[in-house]
């Protein structure tokens, strides 16, 4: 008797605690909605009295991955994130900047530097408390596995998709256009394309017909940039530097920005100028008082210049860019 | 004489379970309230509560309605549902050490979501319900195949072979997941490294859905079961003689274990350890019949991970780590702790 009462107990308590669990779910669907209404309320109304010329309005925009994005007339506080190149070419400030464990986007922190950071993964909760009124993303990744549902409860979420995130002037107009800034936008474009076609120029006049490449070492491993993605297209599209034939045959077969090459390829490299960003100073960049990278001709005539990792070359943007192409002009052109 | 001694030992033994259960209830209350205060965003008791009865902030609705609360259900319904898969697995293959890694649920997940990963560059391009639903396809399998492999006809399925055949397996499963992991790109793999290692990634409302119907159908199964399973756990050819119908009660307890963990590893990767421990640890405290070792084991469960994952967001602040290595990180001492003791 008393056992039968007391296994009771047990199975109501089981019971209880997945209803309770049941009705916390059930319970909150309708809280989900009210919040939902609350937060896209309290989007809207914030900017300040601006004057500028062409009052903006808001927008409504098909983001990269067919979202039908609201847009704030004048957004005052942006998250974006990975992005902040472009904030920066535009001059306006986000509410936070990217960040991982072991450091931010140093080439920028000249007009980023007090603003706070934020984890790169963007945490729910890091977001929200910066109480953003946009948000920008970049690759199609960064919203992986329902995430884009939770970022847009927080504020009007905008991702430029992998395609226009892969090529910084297509970013460029469209976060432009975004920001109600496109003849910015234009303009920071039409000033690179004229920076890049003198400095075309000036190269081809100081060193015709030499080969450039640019090497990453980190890890105690070699690689080398693509001749078509990231400070590649700088160099050899931009700048029409020569593209060495190592460059051109790891680009063909790689798939990454910057891809691994070995120290049997790293022998036969026929570059003329090499741009070295090491990421390995801190460890003593063994790699580089190896026998075979002595052997390498740019490096025995001396034509090796060397960058840290908080230079502009590992990322991508305009003004990233336009760093590159001015770290070339310095190097090459004497 | 005799008699008294047995029912007082037995009144004492059952008070002492309603008691292990009731403390288990209040600890996961307990870390369900701390777990509800944890996070980026500050908020005092005072404001949780208010919240939850519909007096807070636009902003504080979000972060608990959306943020914290889907999780924190996540993360009780994956512990009871690993936990309890734990528990049968143990008892079907009489074997102490079974967990649903053993039978090759965690690597059959892990190796179709790597395959899809390689394939499609981008795990992007799928709808978010996609990677779930191959895990718990993978997951599935590879437990078939196990089981397929393990089945004899008459006999039905041999505890050794199951335990022999999973670890096999797993090994190939693994070995395919490593080989085409060379293959991929950093962040490819960091894509698939981090779900592996259990990082509850997807932690919205319609994965506590997708979830719930495999726990609140599964758990009350195996519980009516329980009798059928200390029966088994007695193993074959007793429980044969017993009168059970092992082979069929074999099939129908293990599909609901592979039902269980499998749901759980598509949502939540794989967070490895808590089938193994919350079983030994429910033991410990209210012993070996599966009536209360069930309930105990579930609850066990839901609890480690939910102490695990409040943990991983409030160590490393604001960055996050991992739930499945929180687990093993409090789950590996205490195990060893427990065999220590169990030698002794």
């Amino acid at each position: 008797m008393f056992g039968k009462g007391k296994k009771l107990v047990i199975v109501l308590l089981s019971v209880m605690s997945l209803s309770l669990v049941l009705a916390a779910c059930g319970g909150n669907k309708e809280n989900n909605g009210n919040a939902n209404n609350a937060a896209t309320e309290s989007a809207s109304p914030t900017p300040a009295a601006t004057e500028t010329a062409a009052a903006p309005t808001e927008q409504k925009l098909t983001d990269g991955m067919g979202h039908e994005v609201t847009i704030p007339a004048n957004p005052q506080r942006i998250i974006a994130s990975y992005l902040e190149d472009y904030l920066v070419a535009l001059g306006v400030k986000p509410v936070a900047q990217w960040s991982v464990a072991n450091g931010i986007q140093e080439y920028l922190q000249g007009d980023l530097k007090d603003i706070p950071t934020i984890a790169y993964d963007l945490p729910y909760e890091a977001v929200t408390s910066f109480t953003p009124d946009l948000m920008i993303l970049g690759a199609n990744s960064t919203v992986d596995g329902g995430k884009y549902d939770q970022y847009a409860k927080i504020a009007p979420t905008f991702v430029l998709g992998d395609e226009v995130n892969n090529d910084w002037r297509k970013a460029l107009l469209k976060i432009g256009e975004v920001l109600q800034k496109k003849d910015q936008a234009q303009k920071v474009l039409d000033d690179y394309n004229a920076k890049a076609a003198d400095a075309k120029t000036k190269l081809q006049a100081a060193i015709p017909d030499q080969s450039v490449a640019a090497i990453w070492l980190v890890g105690n491993k070699f690689y080398v940039v693509s001749d078509k993605l990231s400070s590649g297209t700088v160099l050899y599209n931009d700048l029409g530097l020569k593209v060495p034939n190592v460059v051109k045959e790891i680009s063909a077969s790689g798939t990454g920005s910057w891809n691994e090459i070995s120290l049997e390829k790293l022998a036969d490299l026929d570059a003329d100028h090499l741009i070295l960003v090491n990421s390995d100073k801190a460890t003593g960049s063994e790699a580089l008082k190896d026998p075979i990278w002595q052997s390498i001709p740019a490096v025995k005539n001396g034509h090796v210049y060397e960058y840290d990792r908080t230079s502009s070359w590992l990322y991508y943007g305009p003004v990233a860019s336009s760093q590159m192409i001015d770290n070339v002009l310095k190097d090459l052109v004497k | 004489m005799k008699g008294t001694m047995i029912s007082l030992a037995e009144v004492r033994r059952k008070r002492r379970n309603t008691l292990v259960i009731s403390v288990m209830l209040i600890g996961i209350l307990a870390a369900f309230l701390i777990s509800m205060n944890t996070g980026v965003i500050r908020m005092s008791p005072l404001d949780v509560v208010k919240t939850l009865l519909g007096f807070g902030t636009a902003q504080q609705h979000l972060v608990l309605f959306d943020f914290r609360l889907p999780r924190i259900i996540i993360s009780i319904l994956i512990g009871m549902g690993l936990a309890v898969s734990g528990a049968v697995l143990q008892a079907l293959t009489r074997n102490a050490l079974a967990d649903p890694g053993i039978i090759g649920i965690n690597s059959g997940a892990g190796m179709v979501i790597l395959l899809y990963v390689a394939f499609y560059s981008s795990p992007t391009a799928a709808p978010a319900y996609l990677l779930p639903i191959l895990a718990w396809l993978g997951g599935g399998v590879a437990a078939l195949l196990v089981f397929i492999i393990s089945y004899r006809k008459h006999k039905g399925l041999s505890s050794n072979r199951l335990v022999l055949n999973g670890v096999a397996i797993s090994s190939g499963f693994s070995a395919v997941t490593i080989l085409v992991s060379l293959r991929i790109n950093p962040e490819q793999y960091q894509f698939v490294s981090t779900w592996l290692a259990g990082s509850i990634w997807s932690k919205d409302w319609s994965y506590v859905t997708a979830l719930l119907p495999f726990i609140v159908v599964l758990l009350p199964f195996v519980y009516f079961k329980s009798q059928t399973i200390n029966v088994l756990n007695l193993g074959a050819p007793l429980a044969t003689g017993l009168g059970a119908a092992v082979a069929k009660q074999q099939i129908w307890l293990l599909a609901a274990a592979v039902g269980l963990a499998s749901s759980c590893v598509a949502v939540s990767g794989s967070i490895g350890f808590v089938g193994l421990i919350a079983p030994h640890l429910a033991r410990r405290l209210v012993g070996q019949r599966y009536q209360i070792l069930l309930p105990a084991t579930a609850l066990a469960g839901g609890l480690l991970v939910l102490v695990a994952d409040t943990l991983g967001r409030w160590i490393l602040q604001p960055s996050e780590i991992p739930t499945g290595i929180v687990v093993a990180v409090i789950g590996a001492p205490y195990f060893l702790y427990l065999m220590f003791r169990t030698k002794g």
